[in-house]
């Protein structure tokens, strides 16, 4: 700062940054208080949701809360017996909104049990308040490993696992090196090193300059040609990536019209939900991996597609399923307590479930990581019918078994 | 491989976004100079206009043009709402004003999301444009090449209007010397009023051209209202010029610096920023165009 005395003109634009700042804080602080509570009626169960209902998220977060309520839904609302009290509540971001939130389900509602929540770092940041009070939680999206999953189980997968899926067949399918190529954020580090781990392991080279996976700014890119230009000089011969909402439209729909246009493009998640719909021809022939496809050839499968369409204009998600998944675990555990019905008694009881019958296929809880033992399917986005679709190609590795926490 | 080769796509498309940044960034900082408002509802004008685009866009050339034609409308009507808003304000400094058309902001944001939904939503070009083009053998979407014709074509008529017209000199008077401007029988609050509403058609103009490019969707607002005051504090609050330049380098750094050092891309641009309010303070932070 200069040693004279600022004139006004230069006071200004501190003074207006000091005001926008303060109003972030108002804005902030505005979110969520009150609450109910009640005693414990043996006939009822009392659950919270959270999941990203505004935000970035809303649209993974709205497809979380619909799939926990189709299974509610199609079950009488009741979970082992008892109707349910479902308490919903809003996620937000991240940590920060959904710390908050889940401190006055425990503490005001006094829920029996947790389910939902969209991001890894929400998960991160709600964990301590879950062993501190000893209520479970079942997550139902992807999670980050954490040191002590003692209250934490998620039906959907972990981070790394759908990389981890497809690396073996990127590297039979693709003769030279792959480029890969994520966001910044702690989800795309866990996805992007699944993948690259396995496929460096399995013998392929990545095409990256000094073997490195270029991570973009998350969420401010938009534009991605200058990445496709350093994908071209690197000389690759396919690019791997994973990204989702936002990015993931601008990704595609770039990637058609840049120089790499006809490089064959893998991807984790890439053009799960409605992203495929703003993605248009441009997602046509892509390759990505999931644990789900709604075009999967089961009973459980069939109903559950059926039940979803029969409320949305649009094909169910992972999300969705993962979620009426975690209703599912829930319904299960509670059905399976003889006794006092203890936030305790339902993490033991989800700790002694066998397979569960999902609408992705059987699958089960590993009993050290928390997460699910399950089948992961190779997609491509083809035309089915009138529209575009992810069509399942073929299966992939059964994954989860590993004791890593 | 060439330089050339190697870099003159991101080259090019550093061009395209710096000028698409110019249409929405202008619109910013001649506002404040002539008003002094400092319009952090900005970005979401911009949004009105990509919204129109996702709605009334759908492939045909009519469609576009009516996009362009809405778009403009509603960003002006937007800038005149916000001017009248902002009016009674006057006295009360930019805080006041800023805060006013902070929430305005706020207000547009939840109303798009109420009215469009949270997903991101396609944006539908004549199919003549959602071609790509060949550029010295290197492959590019056409879109863009059209938005940097238009961008050019739009900044050369503010230029005109700005420079060769009686309007034109009657805002820079506005600038100068309001008080003098009262005098001559000019009402400077209608001056400032008619920029405001001025720099939102050509914000919602700029998001119908810039829709296939930062498309439409909850971010949209943010993304666009930083990246223009990006652009206004770099290229010195009030300087048309200084944005045209500082458009380009925000333009060329996100394109160009992101090809030669990615590693460094997240901290590139705010790193510029900080060294440019440090190399030159006085003439970054006050003054006028």
């Amino acid at each position: 700062m200069s040693p004279h005395r600022m004139s006004p003109h230069r006071r200004r634009p501190w003074r207006l940054t000091a005001a926008v700042i303060s109003l972030f804080v108002v804005v902030a602080a505005a979110s969520g208080c009150g609450g109910k509570t009640s005693g414990a009626d043996p006939g009822r169960v009392r659950i919270g949701f959270l999941a990203s209902l505004s935000g970035t998220y809303q649209a993974v977060g709205t497809d979380m809360r619909d799939g926990f309520q189709l299974y509610l839904d199609t079950h009488g609302n009741r979970f082992g017996g008892r109707a349910v009290d479902l308490v919903v509540a809003d996620e937000g971001d991240g940590g920060p909104t959904a710390v908050p939130a889940a401190t006055k389900l425990i503490k005001s509602d006094r829920v029996v049990a947790l389910a939902g929540l969209v991001g890894g770092g929400s998960v991160a940041g709600v964990v301590p308040l879950l062993t501190e009070n000893k209520i479970p939680l079942v997550g139902a999206n992807g999670r980050p490993e954490l040191k002590d999953p003692t209250w934490v189980w998620t039906t959907s997968f972990m981070s790394v696992e759908p990389g981890a899926a497809i690396a073996q067949y990127v590297k039979e399918h693709v003769d030279g090196p792959v480029f890969a190529i994520g966001p910044d954020y702690q989800g795309g580090w866990d996805e992007l090193k699944g993948f690259t781990d396995a496929y460096v392991k399995a013998g392929g080279k990545l095409a990256n300059p000094d073997g490195k996976t270029v991570f973009t700014p998350f969420p401010q890119t938009s534009n991605f040609l200058p990445y496709f230009t350093q994908v071209r000089n690197s000389g690759a011969k396919a690019v791997y990536c994973f990204y989702a909402g936002r990015a993931a439209v601008d990704f595609v729909k770039q990637y058609r019209q840049s120089d790499i246009k006809d490089l064959p493009l893998y991807g984790a998640f890439l053009t799960e939900g409605s992203v495929l719909d703003a993605q248009g021809p441009a997602a046509d022939g892509i390759f990505n991996v999931l644990n789900y496809s709604p075009d999967l050839d089961n009973a459980a499968n069939r109903t559950f597609v059926a039940a979803w369409k029969a409320r949305h204009d649009r094909s169910p998600t992972t999300f969705a399923m993962a979620s009426f998944d975690a209703a599912a675990v829930l319904d299960k555990a509670i059905a399976g307590i003889n006794g006092p019905l203890t936030p305790q008694a339902v993490n033991d009881a989800i700790g002694r479930l066998g397979p569960i019958d999902s609408p992705r296929g059987g699958w089960q809880f590993n009993h050290t990581t928390h997460a699910p033992v399950q089948k992961w399917y190779l997609r491509q986005v083809r035309t089915d019918g009138r529209a575009l679709a992810n069509v399942v190609v073929q299966d992939l590795a059964t994954l989860g078994n590993s004791t890593d926490k | 491989m060439g330089l050339v080769d190697a870099y003159l796509i991101p080259v090019v498309d550093g061009l395209a976004y710096g000028l698409l940044l110019f249409t929405v960034a202008a619109g910013l900082t001649v506002a404040f100079s002539v008003g002094g408002v400092l319009n952090l509802a900005h970005g979401s004008l911009y949004a009105l206009g990509v919204y129109t685009a996702a709605t009334l866009s759908d492939g045909t050339w009519t469609g576009l043009g009516l996009a362009v034609g809405v778009g403009t409308l509603a960003g002006a009507a937007g800038g005149g709402v916000l001017a009248a808003g902002v009016a009674p304000l006057a006295g009360r400094g930019h805080l006041a004003q800023a805060l006013f058309t902070f929430g305005a902001a706020l207000v547009v944001a939840d109303g798009l999301t109420s009215l469009f939904g949270p997903d991101e939503l396609p944006v539908t070009i004549p199919a003549g444009l959602g071609a790509s083009a060949m550029i010295a053998g290197h492959r590019y979407p056409a879109y863009r090449l059209a938005v940097i014709a238009a961008a050019v074509v739009l900044a050369g008529a503010c230029w005109l209007v700005a420079a060769r017209t009686r309007v034109g000199a009657r805002v820079r008077a506005a600038v100068d010397d309001p008080q003098m401007l009262a005098c001559l029988g000019v009402n400077p609050r209608m001056v400032q009023a008619g920029v405001l509403a001025a720099a939102g058609g050509l914000a919602g103009l700029a998001g119908v051209l810039g829709a296939p490019i930062i498309g439409p969707g909850p971010g949209t607002a943010d993304a666009v209202l930083l990246l223009s005051l990006l652009v206004v504090v770099l290229g010195g609050l009030g300087r048309v010029l200084g944005a045209l330049v500082a458009a380009f380098v925000v333009g060329l750094i996100q394109t160009l610096g992101v090809t030669l050092a990615a590693g460094w891309a997240p901290f590139l641009l705010f790193a510029a920023m900080a060294a440019v309010l440090v190399a030159r303070p006085a003439r970054t932070a006050g003054g006028t165009a």
